[in-house]
């Protein structure tokens, strides 16, 4: 009877964790994505972020600590991963990541995948505070106040600070 | 550009990117035709920024075979620690047992330690009872012959007759 329980409790788990793993994937991927430049560690940061939450199940049941957590963790997952050089990182070109997975819809042009790759570098060269910012807001489903948990920092903070990143993206498109 | 025109580079750029002018720029702009085209050109290259910027986030996309990697992966951990997973009771009296050893362990080495703490070891004794019969070669000179006729003689403003110091009554 208490196997048959146990087993009935890890089913349901494993569903809602499922349904979870489906809502946040793609963003947890791109926050890592973003930071990483490359779809390999990105994937590897995206499934230990997940892997980790698995653990922390039963403390992130509602729907919003869940996804807080998941983005807050894959950023500071892609962080360290970025900074310890557990392995030598290489950042795509838009031409690789193209090559390599499923086809890119948006990127249809060679002018478009030039100038997406001249942007990546831009952003590259701003200020850390500045960059990590942009690179945070510039995920699909993320708005100030998502980037500002995850930074630990005020809505307002990352909108001023979204601001200074893009007018000098601005001075360096002239 | 003209010179003058230079002062407003930072207020073109911010309207460019929030599409507010501000204070005075509209002015200047109605007087001045390359403002009005450089703000223009910052609005068109603003448009483009907010086109490709996306783009670079989505420079990739997940494998398609990522969700069932991921689950796959929870699932051999939940298993493994289900497996490993003891149930409340066991893990209370695991957690008694390992207190109650503990505090026998404790309780063992304390007592030892009080136990042995007042004896002193044999080699300290030894030590201790060849220090006590240590004389300094010089004790003996004081052993001397004439020592005993050293300590009755008298110091200086001594005498050699003692006289009993007088009593108020006597006088």
């Amino acid at each position: 009877m208490d196997n048959l329980i146990a087993r009935t409790d890890a089913e349901e788990r494993e569903a809602g964790f499922a349904a979870r793993v489906a809502e946040n994937q793609r963003r947890v991927f791109h926050i890592a994505y973003g930071i990483l430049g490359n779809r390999a560690d990105a994937e590897d940061v995206a499934q230990e972020t997940f892997l980790r939450a698995y653990q922390k199940l039963s403390s992130l049941r509602e729907s919003e600590k869940f996804r807080a957590w998941v983005n807050r963790i894959s950023f500071r997952l892609a962080l360290n991963r970025q900074r310890g050089g557990r392995r030598r990182l290489t950042r795509e070109t838009a031409w690789h990541a193209h090559g390599t997975g499923e086809p890119v819809n948006a990127l249809q042009n060679a002018e478009e995948r030039v100038l997406v790759e001249r942007l990546r570098n831009e952003i590259e060269g701003l200020p850390e505070k500045l960059r990590r910012a942009l690179q945070l807001s510039i995920v699909e489903d993320m708005d100030a106040a998502d980037v500002g948990v995850v930074l630990g920092i005020p809505a307002g903070t990352v909108r001023s600070r979204l601001h200074a990143a893009r007018k000098l993206l601005l001075e360096a498109m002239k | 550009m003209r010179n003058d025109c230079e002062k407003w580079k930072d207020p073109l750029l911010d309207a460019a990117l929030t599409g507010i002018a501000a204070h005075g720029l509209e002015e200047h702009m109605f007087n001045c035709a390359d403002c009005t085209a450089e703000l223009a050109a910052l609005r068109a290259k603003r448009e483009r920024l907010d086109t490709l910027l996306p783009l670079v986030a989505q420079g990739s996309e997940l494998s398609v075979d990522f969700r069932a990697r991921v689950l796959a992966a929870a699932e051999a951990a939940g298993e493994t620690s289900r497996r490993t997973a003891w149930p409340v009771w066991q893990r209370a009296g695991a957690m008694l047992v390992i207190v109650a050893a503990i505090l026998v362990i404790g309780f063992t080495l304390y007592r030892n330690e009080v136990r042995t703490s007042g004896a002193v070891p044999q080699n300290e004794l030894e030590a201790a009872q060849k220090l006590s019969e240590w004389r300094a070669p010089s004790d003996v000179l004081l052993e001397a012959p004439g020592l005993e006729i050293l300590r009755a003689t008298p110091r200086l403003g001594e005498s050699y007759m003692p006289v009993p110091a007088k009593t108020d009554k006597e006088e």
